[in-house]
């Protein structure tokens, strides 16, 4: 069963969920002063930056459109774009945070306009992962279909997950894939806790809607 | 659905999102990625129009609202762009119904056809008169005998108003 949208802000709220450790890394003076120093120019300090959070841009943009190239060119792009605003940085929440809010933007506005063009270029599988537990669990017991490839998997996953809208497969990626907080997720998305938690609750039950074979 | 179940599937359903973690870019990918970022930064490699367009963007949201709004459904873009087309046949229409004389472009000086047009005006007493020119064609040339004829004119007032100079020299003879 799916649930509208005003019946889904009455629903009970997983609340027994752990809230989950931050990947974020804490406001460091170190960090403070490298953005001081890419404030006033220096391109060193920048790409010492962008080092730090590039694998995290570039996986939430990446889970966003499911596409590698596009994936590429607003990862740079938003890095670019912040270097460029950086005087317009004040300091209010963390780089890590701005950074984020920065390539979601533009995630966001790309994907209204490449509407009904989308077109997958998905990533290979890490090597680990045929060899995660959870998931050889789920692929050869419960899985009705036995004969499913990991790589078919993939791609019903990422086909069910381009079907949310762009917040719900926004929650879902900052929070169930990337691992972010709900506190965190709330600070990226620009709403509060509340709205962060019903619209997973959402963006869940029409996943297990789409994933219904797979998860039987 | 009980809570405890919904939970439990969700429980399965994050782990199978798991599986997008493992999802990573080709190898060595990002160890060249932060170097292209510095050089497209160097390079300033989007152009001065893309400049001018984000900064305009970023300045003014509602720009942005209304470019997406277009882009999203081109058929309020075509509509704009119908009503644009009517507002300027329309006003060439008009233009060719609504006769405007043209007055007082060159001052003092009218075609034969303006001066006819404005005639009421012309015989005003504060109002300088015009001189007229009848159209210029290849067998009637501008005006050059009354040109001629006034010329002749002043010169005749200039000649009945001469006083001979005398000049006297201190101490001379």
């Amino acid at each position: 069963m799916i649930m509208t949208e005003p019946a889904r802000r009455k629903a009970p709220q997983p609340a027994d969920e752990p809230e989950k450790a931050s990947p974020a890394e804490p406001v460091t003076t170190e960090e403070m002063e490298l953005v001081g120093r890419a404030r006033k120019g220096d391109l060193s300090a920048y790409d010492e930056l962008v080092r730090r959070y590039q694998q995290r841009i570039y996986a939430t943009v990446y889970h966003m459109t499911a596409n590698h190239e596009d994936a590429n060119d607003l990862a740079q792009e938003a890095f670019i774009k912040a270097f460029q605003a950086l005087r317009s940085f004040k300091g209010g929440s963390s780089f890590y945070t701005w950074i984020y809010r920065i390539a979601v933007n533009k995630t966001i506005n790309f994907l209204k306009q490449r509407r009904n063009k989308a077109q997958m270029s998905l990533d290979d599988f890490d090597f680990n992962a045929e060899h995660d537990p959870d998931l050889v669990a789920l692929i050869s017991d419960k899985t009705p279909r036995r004969d499913v490839a990991l790589a078919e998997l993939q791609e019903k996953l990422n086909a069910a997950m381009q079907r949310l809208s762009e917040p719900h497969r926004l929650v879902v990626t900052l929070h169930d894939v990337q691992g972010l907080s709900h506190e965190e997720a709330a600070k990226i998305m620009g709403c509060n806790i509340g709205t962060v938690r019903s619209r997973l609750f959402y963006a869940r039950q029409q996943l297990q809607a789409y994933l219904s074979d797979y998860l039987k | 659905m009980s809570m405890s179940e919904d939970t439990e599937n969700f429980e399965q359903l994050r782990r199978l999102l798991v599986l997008k973690r493992y999802e990573q870019p080709p190898p060595r990918y990002f160890n060249d990625f932060s170097a292209q970022v510095i050089r497209r930064i160097k390079a300033g490699e989007k152009g001065e129009r893309g400049d001018i367009f984000e900064r305009l963007f970023d300045e003014a949201p509602w720009l942005q609202r209304i470019w997406a709004a277009f882009e999203t459904k081109p058929i309020l873009a075509g509509v704009l762009g119908m009503a644009v087309c009517g507002f300027l046949i329309g006003g060439m229409f008009y233009s060719d119904t609504t006769e405007v004389p043209p007055f007082a472009l060159m001052p003092g000086v009218e075609t034969a056809r303006g001066a006819q047009a404005s005639m009421a005006v012309a015989d005003h007493p504060l109002l300088i008169k015009p001189v007229v020119l009848q159209q210029p064609s290849s067998t009637s040339p501008i005006t050059a005998a009354q040109t001629d004829a006034l010329l002749l004119g002043d010169l005749a007032k200039l000649r009945s108003g001469t006083i001979p100079a005398s000049f006297s020299f201190p101490g001379g003879n």
